[in-house]
């Protein structure tokens, strides 16, 4: 396993597509087997109510893991998302509850945290030559820091009521949270597909020495991923803070396990130059869909980590497999 | 006995070296030690006594980040603030969960040579240790809130009777449903830890007490709002028709809270929460919570640093407070013995 060996083919090609579309298959089909068993084993599980609940209760997730998509195409990771969103959150209802700022700069105001924290991280993997492992890292630590100290690690509520409509509000039937979701999923998508820094991403993160010497400016695009990460953080904090309508310290310890996962559950490479919005969608979807199912059939929270757990390991053993039988070829 | 205490001091470093040397030794040692002690006194006699000049104090909640711990500061720090000569060293984990993380600080405390160490165990067991370790060093220990398995009997504890506490849970849940059959729903936070599994040992027994009321759902808020939020909208979703929710800590009070506001069920479905964050009080005054279980973490903090305070300058070993709980409903949340609970000032300390 590794680098050797490991045929890529380009993206926009035949068989790039093909590739992605076999592991977005893997995923849509474990989503539809749940479903169905889920809908014969709870009358609750198909009811109106449940599925947008569904829908919200992924979007934070599937929001922060749209950004690490593009991270993990170009062969990083950023391992701050969580403590970033809990940055972002907590700082936004600050902004509100100390300094009566208007709550839409406010949700601005928390979003664009993430966005230094993600520029931050990206000035270190491509100036200080960090690998993106540490930089993230270290950002995952410092925020979580910022945090407590901003907050004095207690909660900041006293949130006036409009701050909920962020992460409560609907908008005709469809909950904010889903339809924001929605709008960062297209933008996510057409930037992979249609434009060159998708075009880039895949392309840093198939080879980067080639991509390189073809004259793509790493370092720039890098950190553009990055920030874009950082951003799509700090947006779901400000989510995760309208849905308990105030900034919680402790909010995202752990999360970037589940928005790791729910990439690679959607066919993303941690060796990078694969992934799509649509795979990583199916894949918060899927963790969506074990956390409700498992409250539903009231099974004890501890199987459902189990259960997220062998998910991950087949769907990585199933890529892994697909990409032996590609270089055999 | 200033020589006695300088060869309790060596006998102690070199248990220090062992340790270092390897867990295998020290856990032989340790062992070894509590083997041969006589009941009474700790493994190396009493606390070092420090009659006169300036003494640092270590406070080590389970984790920062809850309005409950921060209110047991804020009593630590205002018992702090009445003496003279002390320093208060407040610290924690950054997640209750962080078991290792604690034993860490601790033992960093104990390296900077505290003169008392107060603290919340994470781990019954693996605390129980860093304990050991600590009265080894004659430094002398108080636990708030969550004690050590075993306890030594010269290590006092400061904490809510969270068994009783809970069975009361259960009472205040079956007086709000009423006569009939009712579903109810609990919100533990984080299994396995002593805290969590006491309230749920007390809540049982207290269902057990009222057989109208039957258990439907039993899921973790892990100590996350926003998980706690999920959880109970999807208990919501699978039981229609609920009728009660008992959350066990701040957090799963917080998320429960906004799902019954959010599902339109806010006062309908009885909650009981737990704590008393600014948020949980809110729920109370709309009535969305019909009852919490406050603690009184602020007297906690406060009478624990004052028990330490008395340890280090006397030697004397105080003994275990149940700093007792509050039933806070929208009825006495105005009453001056609650707001003394709820909004804890050093100027008006609660009782």
């Amino acid at each position: 396993m590794g680098w050797q060996g490991r045929r890529v083919p380009s993206p926009g090609t035949w068989r790039h597509r093909a590739r992605s579309v076999v592991s977005q298959l893997a995923a849509a089909g474990t989503v539809l087997v749940l479903f169905i068993y889920l809908s014969l084993a709870s009358d609750a599980f198909i009811t109106a109510n449940n599925l947008i609940n569904i829908g919200v209760q992924s979007a934070v997730v599937a929001i922060i893991a749209i950004g690490m998509t593009i991270v993990i195409i170009t062969a990083g990771i950023d391992l701050s998302v969580g403590s970033v969103a809990a940055l972002s959150g907590v700082l936004g209802a600050l902004l509100v509850v100390n300094y009566g700022v208007a709550i839409p700069l406010a949700i601005i105001g928390g979003t664009a945290i993430g966005a230094v924290a993600g520029m931050v991280n990206g000035l270190l993997v491509t100036q200080a030559g960090m690998a993106p492992f540490i930089a993230t890292l270290g950002m995952l630590s410092v925020a979580r820091g910022l945090v407590y100290i901003v907050t004095g690690s207690v909660a900041v509520s006293g949130t006036p009521p409009e701050f909920k409509v962020l992460g409560q509000g609907r908008l005709g039937a469809l909950p904010i949270p889903v339809l924001t979701l929605v709008l960062v999923a297209v933008l996510g998508h057409l930037i992979l597909t249609r434009t060159k820094l998708g075009r880039y991403a895949y392309a840093i993160g198939s080879n980067v020495e080639a991509a390189r010497l073809s004259g793509v400016p790493v370092k720039r695009y890098l950190a553009i991923v990055y920030i874009i990460s950082g951003t799509m953080a700090g947006l779901a904090g400000m989510i995760a803070a309208s849905r308990v309508n105030s900034g919680q310290p402790n909010f995202g310890i752990g999360l970037e396990l589940d928005v790791i996962a729910a990439t690679v559950i959607g066919g993303a490479s941690l060796f990078g130059g694969e992934g799509t919005v649509v795979g990583t969608l199916l894949g918060a979807l899927l963790i969506a869909l074990i956390r409700n199912g498992s409250v539903l059939l009231d099974i004890n929270t501890f199987y459902q980590q189990i259960i997220i757990g062998i998910i991950i390991w087949i769907a990585v053993f199933w890529d892994q497999y697909r990409r032996r039988r590609a270089a055999a070829r | 006995m200033t020589n006695l205490m300088r060869i309790r001091k060596a006998s102690a470093m070199r248990v220090r070296l062992s340790v270092s040397v390897g867990c295998t030794a020290a856990i032989v040692l340790a062992a070894a030690c509590s083997a041969v002690t006589v009941p009474g006194s700790g493994p190396s006699g009493g606390p070092k006594v420090k009659s006169s000049g300036p003494i640092t104090v270590a406070v080590v909640p389970k984790a920062v980040g809850f309005d409950f711990w921060d209110s047991v500061r804020k009593g630590a720090q205002c018992a702090a603030s009445k003496m003279t000569d002390v320093k208060l060293q407040w610290d924690g984990v950054t997640a209750e969960t962080d078991v290792t993380g604690q034993v860490n600080l601790l033992q960093n405390f104990l390296t900077r040579q505290v003169d008392g160490l107060v603290y919340a165990a994470t781990d019954a067991k693996v605390l129980a240790q860093v304990t050991q370790d600590a009265l080894s060093r004659d430094v002398p220990v108080i636990n708030i809130d969550s004690g050590t398995n075993p306890q030594p009997s010269n290590v006092p504890v400061f904490a809510t009777d969270n068994i009783a506490a809970a069975r009361k849970a259960a009472d205040l849940l079956a007086d709000a449903l009423g006569p009939g059959a009712h579903k109810v729903a609990f919100i533990p936070f984080q299994p396995g830890t002593v805290t969590n599994d006491q309230r749920t040992k007390g809540f049982k027994e207290g269902l057990a007490k009222h057989p109208n009321l039957t258990l439907v759902a039993e899921q973790s808020s892990s100590s996350d709002p926003n998980t706690a939020l999920s959880v109970t909208e999807n208990i919501l979703t699978a039981n229609p028709n609920l009728d009660g929710i008992f959350a066990a800590n701040e957090p799963g009070v917080v998320g429960a809270t906004n799902a019954l506001n959010q599902a339109g069920k806010a006062g309908k479905v009885k909650l009981i929460g737990w704590d008393a964050s600014p948020d949980e009080v809110k729920g109370v005054t709309s009535g969305a919570i019909t009852a919490l279980i406050v603690q009184n973490p602020f007297r906690m903090g406060f009478d624990s640093v004052n028990a330490m305070m008395q340890t280090v300058r006397t030697g004397q070993v105080a003994s275990s407070e149940d700093t007792g709980v509050a039933f806070v409903t929208k009825d006495n949340i105005n009453d001056p013995h609650v707001q003394a609970i709820l909004q804890p000032s050093c100027v008006n300390p609660p009782a």
